[in-house]
């Protein structure tokens, strides 16, 4: 039968575990924002290699599982002489592609943008630089900070899957102590409150981000 | 003759929240007779046409078609879902925005309440929607899908989707309004064909035009209620109400801008 | 690349692709019947329900898939649910994908205009056959695009099922690379499939796309 006091134990050394899977999930999405940030740029750009080298990154990044992204980085980077710890491996996996998804998000929002703000930025002679950061840029971030906490959320749940290269986060935490505590239903729903609660945070900063830039 | 219903508005009223949409509201239609609602926007006009096939719940009053209570078994107690679908069985509606189903033809719009609602046989239902297309001018627009139709031709199957159903009582909901105005014409023509059948009509429009020559009767709302009922010259021409004479100036400036 | 490994390892890879397709296909089948009942569930159910729904998307949505399968096929036999690795694989898929199902057909729904749902009513149509006739093809229609996105998530997530050793074509390709030692290879030879596979199914998807909506856009 389910046990409430197992249930509760598992927590605490899962909350301790918490932190690689928000190290991961941060430093993944910050990666993701500066490589997204080029690849959107790229597949903005008008020289077409850069275009189209930009369009295969996403979709290549978008079309295979994070699962075998994560084991080609991390059985690939030491062949080509990086020998790189594991966590390292896991943020720069995750990172990658989460700049696919990044790309888009930014590429979505700009798009979304009527064009008049940009046509009435030029009528009033502005340059192209400034039309992008003073009136283009500013608007799609605004834009995309919802899509953003998002993709946030989704790094989270990601980072479930860097357990299998051995990174102590909340589910190779849970697994350890299924192993020893043979409790595996309440450490695993432990588990599973812990990203709840984490995403709901997550969530709640959303609504929050969301509501305060609402023009 | 089409066989032609009445409806009885007695004391109704509609609240949106703390918004009195609709206040003590009195109007009798007489079997066969045409009556325009007319009035400024957001004057509860089409809300009450609303309240006529129920689409609309009023809070209080009594509205009857054909001496039948519509959505109340009793004051208080709503009616049935079946009861209510057989009552607007006799009751055909058109919209302003035409609410055609863009996934079916022009005759499966109309054969489908006759399917559905009425049992037919779908070869009985398609002939019969055919006639009603035919009737408003469309028999060479039968398959066409909804997308490929012109408003003014949307309007229309809309009108053939309603009578088809062989309604005692026919609903217009502003049915020009999202029209470009060289087709208003022929929806008019279609609605006019219709009124010299007999029909019971109730119109919400901004065609004075179409309420001055066709309508038996022309009420004036504004604000929730309604100001006055009469006929049409009386109205529209000689109106004694300060109301009514403010609105039609507007309505005259605007359309000789 | 040698040879000889795919003579060796070929018909467990064939087996696995074929689990593989199993899984996605029928845990996207299932997840959309699931995620469909939700929807209408949610749009015709009462309050208490729509609170117990609301509750079940919340958590399935805010916990990893991986956590979901290992509460599932370890912590099930706890509570008397023992699962075969690949029925309980089906089972996580149906269940995982269901929210966000149900969330697309729930937006896909909200996308009819009430005014067709009107003129149903009008003309004196039953509920159910407005469902039926009106709200589901429209519905269906307009969430196309959003279900087969997700179908490809969906296809993506399978791999995830090796975690918990159902036989499909992740697990028999770690299982093949740990005994050869070709790590890279393998893996990459798997991301390559898999990108072959996510790109055609979206192309067929698009196409399945411009042909349901031919009647719906406006040509002028």
């Amino acid at each position: 039968m389910f046990s409430i006091p197992v249930f509760l134990e598992s927590f605490w050394p899962l909350f301790w575990a918490a932190r690689y899977t928000v190290l991961i999930s941060v430093l993944g999405i910050a990666l993701g924002l500066v490589i997204g940030t080029l690849i959107c740029a790229a597949r903005l750009s008008p020289y077409r290699w850069l275009h189209r080298f930009a369009a295969l990154w996403v979709s290549f990044l978008r079309g295979v599982p994070l699962l075998v992204q994560l084991l080609v980085f991390y059985y690939a980077l030491p062949v080509i002489g990086l020998d790189v710890p594991a966590l390292a491996a896991a943020v720069i996996t995750v990172g990658v592609c989460a700049s696919a998804y990044i790309s888009e998000i930014w590429r979505g929002a700009i798009a979304a943008l009527p064009k008049g703000q940009a046509e009435a930025a030029v009528a009033i002679g502005m340059t192209p630089r400034d039309v992008w950061a003073r009136i283009i840029l500013p608007q799609a971030f605004t834009l995309s900070l919802p899509a953003l906490v998002n993709e946030l959320i989704l790094l989270v749940k990601a980072s479930s899957l860097v357990s299998v290269v051995g990174i102590l986060e909340i589910t190779r935490a849970s697994q350890a102590q299924a192993a020893t505590t043979f409790r595996p239903l309440e450490v695993y729903i432990a588990a599973a409150c812990c990203y709840l609660l984490l995403n709901l945070c997550l969530a709640a900063l959303g609504r929050y981000l969301e509501h305060r830039t609402a023009v | 003759m089409l066989a032609a219903s009445s409806v009885e508005i007695r004391k109704v009223n509609k609240h949106f929240g703390p918004f009195h949409a609709l206040k003590d509201v009195d109007l009798v239609i007489e079997p066969g007779k045409v009556n325009c609602l007319i009035g400024p926007s957001g004057s509860g006009k089409s809300t009450l046409l609303r309240c006529i096939n129920f689409l609309e719940e009023y809070d209080s009053g009594e509205i009857r078609i054909d001496g039948q209570l519509i959505g109340y078994e009793a004051p208080g107690k709503k009616m049935s879902g079946r009861r209510l679908r057989e009552m607007r069985r006799s009751i055909g509606m058109v919209f302003q925005q035409f609410n055609l189903w863009p996934h079916m033809t022009a005759r499966e719009n109309v054969a489908e309440g006759l399917i559905r609602v009425r049992g037919m046989s779908k070869s009985e239902a398609h002939e019969r929607a055919a006639e009603a297309l035919t009737k408003v001018g469309l028999a060479d627009r039968m398959t066409n899908h909804p997308a490929r139709l012109s408003g003014g031709q949307q309007q229309r199957v809309a009108i053939a989707r309603a009578i088809a159903m062989e309604p005692r009582l026919m609903l217009f909901d502003e049915p020009t309004s999202a029209l470009d105005p060289e087709l208003v014409g022929e929806v008019l023509n279609v609605m006019k064909t219709l009124a010299g059948e007999g029909m019971t009509m109730v119109v919400v429009t901004h065609e004075m035009g179409f309420a001055a020559h066709v309508a038996d009767k022309v009420a004036f709302m504004e604000k929730g209620e309604l100001v006055s009922v009469d006929i049409p010259d009386r109205i529209l021409h000689h109106p004694e109400d300060a109301r009514i004479q403010s609105f039609l100036r507007t309505y005259h400036e605007r359309n000789n801008f | 690349m040698d040879w000889s490994i795919l003579q060796q390892y070929g018909p467990a890879l064939l087996k696995g692709f074929g689990n593989t397709v199993l899984c996605w296909l029928l845990g996207t089948v299932f997840g959309m019947a699931l995620g469909l009942v939700i929807a209408l569930l949610q749009r015709y159910g009462s309050r208490w329900l729509n609170w117990i729904i609301q509750v079940y998307i919340e958590v399935i949505r805010g916990t990893p898939f991986l956590v979901q399968l290992f509460v599932l096929y370890y912590g099930g036999p706890l509570i008397g649910l023992r699962l075969d690795a690949l029925p309980a694989g089906l089972l996580g898929l149906t269940i995982y994908g269901s929210p966000y199902f149900a969330e697309i057909f729930r937006s896909g729904f909200r996308g009819v205009p009430h005014g067709q749902i009107e003129a149903a009513r009008a003309i004196g149509m039953s509920e159910p056959a407005i469902v039926r006739r009106i709200l589901l093809p429209l519905g269906l229609v307009s969430s196309l695009p959003a279900l087969v996105n997700f179908s490809i998530i969906l296809t993506k997530e399978t791999v995830i099922l090796s975690i918990i050793t159902v036989p499909e074509l992740m697990y028999q390709v770690q299982r093949m690379s740990t005994e050869t030692f070709r790590y890279v290879e393998a893996n990459l030879v798997l991301a390559l499939f898999f990108w072959a596979l996510v790109e055609a199914i979206s192309r067929v998807g698009r196409r399945l796309e411009t042909h349901v909506t031919k009647h719906l856009i406006e040509r002028t």
